[in-house]
């Protein structure tokens, strides 16, 4: 079955106010059916319905998902329905498997507008990134479907006579995939239609701040024609995560968020209890603290643009998000100077707001560490930040810059998850390079300069799993920027890159024989 | 595409009379001017993509480079990409090797960057630009000021932009009573026409221009254009606003119409908009201008002036990336052929505005001119413009044949100016350009050609 070549999305034409008044009324339309209901789903049964509640960091008084609290036994039945449906599944063939997920693609195409609605209401994502997040769920399943066909066709091996080689690619089994709320459809999509193409069942533990996304993601897959037994839902807490974790019928677990769960799932799936015939793959996806290195001969013009959006957009809540500008002693004060203009400029306000650059953090705890290491980068060093107050109501932070820290202050080495930028002046970018190899952390960098020599010293030396060159950090492409970090930020091979389906199958290699009474019988 | 334009089979011979008497009228020379090391730069860099690319570095980080040593770097780099060098390039790399040849290398590099400026920015200042404004108002050309800035990203910025714009209004009003009198310059059949006229750009007004909430970017721009307005009526002179990308064509255009229907504009300033005829949407656009210069209360007739468009490859390259259709006409005949559509429109849509046309094509000028008089206009009813550096030949060829001319003469420093310099010399060495066609030599007969 042959596809048509894989193309993105067509993010939404934003800056056209038709488009924006189809999303207003697809908000309108979507408030009017919340609180949507989302039940545990573990094969044809839906499960316990309440339990868990989600609500719009903007407001929190408004609920979004009455989700059900999937329990450890939940957790239990949910892995022994995807046991029980991994042989239809993974003997179904991948061109018949890319179709069912190439039919979800659709599915989200038709509900677009909605999902991006949900993601405004459940994340408080802004209009622009809520849009790109449908489409690079969209581009998840149909990459993935086409990288399924590829990976049945196996292996090219060397043959000599008389006998025949052949590598070929099996699922593992059981995948669970526990997903993050700041990109609530497409990673978990991403994981899901992964494990889903290389023929693996999965169990999806979404975050609990955003289940109302991942029952949607589900609702396509299921509609599509994946089966019930091959793709079970367990909306839930932590506890819920950490059972499926521990069962030892799960073969792969995909799993993308905090370092400190990262290495906790890690440490739990390296437990080989009696009676678990295999040892668990883990594919983790954690923390950064990105940084972006500023040359001598760097445009500030395009630097302050990139380093305002790659820092605050979303509050700065993506995993590459620019945490660090290390600028070089030549240009520090300039750029300083025209960042902190920036900063007062930076639009803060509800999700809903087309203007909006940074909406509300995702809860109480997240707006409460964003402001203990405000307060931190006051003590330490310098801090400006918007002189107007942020609205009462919602987890708003406002968006700060800090600079003059001490090279060990948490603000410069710990992963903060919000709309708070550290500058630090370095002598040269070979200086900037050596700060960026004393973190723990290697997810996305960046580097303005227009010396392709610089450019090229840059790309040998820094060890960041995506290095953007002159523009902004943030906005990795299905296919053309594979995603995910080198170090403690993360292993497990890049997400919507040629390698990420290995992970989900494992390579099994047969040779025959070709001679028969000294005759090549081929 | 919306409307008629004048039935093309009578004007074409008009067309081709006018184009071949215009370019009788240019200076001798004007077809191979290797004059200067820039243009020779320029040649080379029209021959090959990959030098013309280096050129480009070069000019674009030369601003931002700290010493000699810096620059001639920088050069070496961009040089040793070229895999085909001619010899002076090849000679230009061997002198790298050395601390003394990098030293004269940067000390070169610089004078024709500089020189390259000097050819496209008349003046740092406004008041380091007047001399350059009253020559040109002398032999017969009228000017447009527009303000170079970097890019404005905060308050401040958009505050020292119009600071500038202010500044370039009275310096320019102080002086130019002191003109001699050009009345081919000073009137048309409507009625007189301000001596001073400034350009000013929207997203240089502000820092919150963001293409998904126009709305935010207009409110904080009028703070600084209404101000402005007041100024230019007070002093009597031409305000005009450009246009930029798509992304804030909507908020430019919101912005103008809502400022220039306020009570205090009903009688003055003179003011203008952009129309891009390689947009596709432009035949609405300008439904949607003409529809509000119908409607408006005020007496100074709008001025529209109609060019290309100077963002093209941004456009291209924009759609390409987000997987939309380009909303720029892709092959040049398409835009050549809506520009002469939208020049007969505003040609019947007079005097209810006046018209201005940008172009340095010979057909596209010759056919607004055949058009405009085909209609029974006299010329002086009919503004041709052209860029400072680029269209100087055009402006004295116009001038010659007795036309009204405006050269568009940006002034900062070299700084301010990169992204600027940088487009026209893209727009120079284009292979697409008329003006690169007719310098390698093209037949007049081909370069009038209907599109």
């Amino acid at each position: 079955m042959s596809q048509p070549p894989f193309a993105n999305e067509p993010i939404l034409e934003l800056r056209r106010a038709p488009v924006r008044d189809s999303l207003i009324e697809a908000l309108s339309d979507l408030d009017a059916r919340l609180p949507l209901r989302v039940p545990v789903l573990i094969g044809d049964s839906p499960g316990a319905d309440s339990g868990l509640d989600s609500s719009d960091p903007g407001t929190p008084s408004r609920a979004v998902a009455q989700a059900g609290s999937a329990t450890e036994s939940d957790a239990a039945a949910a892995v022994e329905a995807a046991e029980r449906g991994r042989r239809t599944w993974a003997s179904t063939p991948a061109g018949e498997r890319a179709e069912v997920l190439r039919g979800a693609a659709q599915r989200l195409r038709e509900r677009r507008l909605e999902l991006a609605a949900l993601q405004v209401r459940e994340c408080a994502k802004p209009w622009g990134e809520a849009d790109a997040d449908v489409c690079e769920a969209i581009d998840y399943l149909e990459y993935y479907a086409r990288a399924g066909i590829e990976l049945e066709r196996g292996r090219e091996l060397l043959q000599v006579p008389g006998e025949r080689n052949t590598m070929r690619y099996a699922p593992r089994g059981v995948a669970a995939v526990i997903s993050p709320w700041n990109f609530p459809l497409a990673i978990p999509t991403g994981m899901t239609a992964a494990a889903l193409a290389a023929g693996n069942t999965v169990v999806l533990k979404p975050a609990e701040q955003s289940p109302g996304s991942a029952l949607m993601l589900v609702e396509a897959l299921h509609g599509a024609g994946v089966p019930p037994d091959a793709l079970n839902l367990l909306p839930g807490f932590g506890d819920a995560g950490a059972a499926l974790v521990r069962d030892p019928r799960v073969n792969v677990i995909a799993f993308t968020g905090s370092s400190a769960v990262g290495l906790e799932i890690l440490r739990a799936a390296a437990e080989t209890p009696d009676g678990q015939d295999h040892v668990k793959r883990v594919l983790a996806e954690m923390g950064g603290k990105n940084c972006v290195i500023v040359d001598s001969d760097a445009d500030l013009d395009e630097v302050v643009p990139g380093v305002m959006h790659s820092a605050f957009t979303y509050a700065g809540q993506k995993c590459s998000a620019a945490a660090r500008v290390l600028v070089h002693e030549a240009v520090h004060d300039a750029l300083l100077e025209r960042l902190t203009g920036a900063i007062e400029a930076i639009i803060v306000g509800q999700a809903e707001d087309f203007s909006t650059e940074v909406p509300p953090v995702i809860e109480r705890e997240a707006r409460d560490r964003v402001e203990g290491y405000t307060r931190t980068a006051r003590e330490q060093g310098r801090l400006v930040g918007q002189p107007a107050d942020v609205p009462a109501d919602g987890w708003f932070c406002s968006p700060r810059l800090a600079w003059e820290l001490p090279d060990d202050s948490p603000v410069v080495r710990e992963e903060i998850f919000g709309p708070l930028l550290a500058v630090s002046r370095v002598g040269s970018v070979e200086e900037a390079c050596d700060v960026v190899d004393s973190l723990p952390f290697a997810l996305t960098g960046g580097l303005f300069s227009r010396s392709p020599e610089m450019v090229e010293y840059v790309t040998r030396r820094t060890p960041v799993g995506n290095l953007y060159v002159n523009r902004g950090i943030t906005g990795a492409m299905v296919a053309r920027q594979p995603f995910g970090g080198n170090k403690r930020s993360g292993i497990g091979s890049k997400a919507g890159g040629p390698d990420y389906l290995l992970e989900f199958a494992e390579p099994r290699v047969v040779t025959e024989n070709t001679m028969r009474h000294g005759l090549v019988v081929e | 595409m919306a409307d008629q334009a004048p039935p093309a089979a009578d004007l074409e011979p008009e067309v081709q009379r006018v184009g071949r008497s215009l370019a009788a009228a240019f200076p001798s020379g004007a077809r191979h001017p290797i004059r200067n090391l820039d243009t020779k730069a320029m040649e080379l860099a029209t021959e090959d993509a990959q030098l013309r690319s280096a050129l480009f570095r070069l000019v674009d980080v030369t601003p931002a480079t700290r010493s000699l040593d810096d620059l001639s770097g920088h050069l070496r780099s961009y040089l040793s990409e070229v895999d085909d060098r001619p010899l002076p390039v090849d000679t230009a790399l061997r002198m790298a090797n050395t601390r003394a040849g990098r030293r004269a290398l940067g000390i070169a590099a610089a004078a024709g960057v500089r020189h390259m400026a000097h050819r496209f920015i008349v003046g740092e200042t406004p008041a380091a630009a007047l001399g350059t404004i009253r020559a040109q108002w002398k032999s017969g050309v009228a000017t447009s000021l527009d303000l170079l800035g970097e890019a404005t990203v905060t308050q401040a910025e958009a505050d020292q932009y119009a600071a500038r714009c202010r500044d370039a209004l009275e310096t320019v009003s102080a002086d130019a009573p002191h003109w001699p009198s050009r009345p081919e310059l000073e009137r048309d059949s409507v009625g007189p026409l301000p001596r001073v006229n400034v350009s000013v750009k929207v997203t240089a007004l502000t820092p919150l221009m963001r293409p998904e909430a126009p709305e935010v970017g207009r409110d904080d721009a009028a703070r600084r254009l209404r101000p402005l307005l007041r100024l230019a009526r007070d002093l009597d002179a031409h305000l005009h606003v450009d246009m930029e990308s798509l992304d804030t064509l909507e908020a430019t255009t919101e912005l103008f119409f809502e400022l220039l229907d306020e009570e205090e504009f009903r009688e003055g300033p003179s003011a203008g908009l952009v129309l891009q005829a390689y947009l596709r949407e432009s035949p609405g656009q300008l439904d949607r201008v003409l529809d509000w210069a119908g409607s408006t209360q005020r007496t100074p007739p709008l001025v529209i002036r109609l060019v290309k468009g100077a963002y093209w490859d941004h456009e291209i390259v924009e759609a390409r990336q987000h997987g939309w259709r380009p909303p720029v006409f892709e092959a040049k005949a398409d835009c050549d052929r809506n520009f002469e559509l939208l020049a007969g429109r505003l040609v019947e849509a007079r005097p209810a505005v006046r018209m201005a046309i940008g172009s340095h094509n010979l057909r596209s000028v010759a056919y607004a001119i055949a058009s405009s008089r085909a209609a029974g206009a006299e010329d002086r009813d009919l503004e041709l413009q052209v860029l400072r550096g680029l269209g100087d030949e055009l402006a004295h060829a116009l001038a010659a044949h007795g036309m009204r001319v405006r050269s568009y003469c940006p002034v900062g420093d070299l700084m301010a100016g990169m992204a600027y310099l940088v487009r026209r010399l893209l727009e120079n060495t284009s292979n697409e350009s008329f003006l690169q066609s007719w310098r390698e030599g093209a037949e007049l007969e081909e370069l009038l050609a209907a599109p």
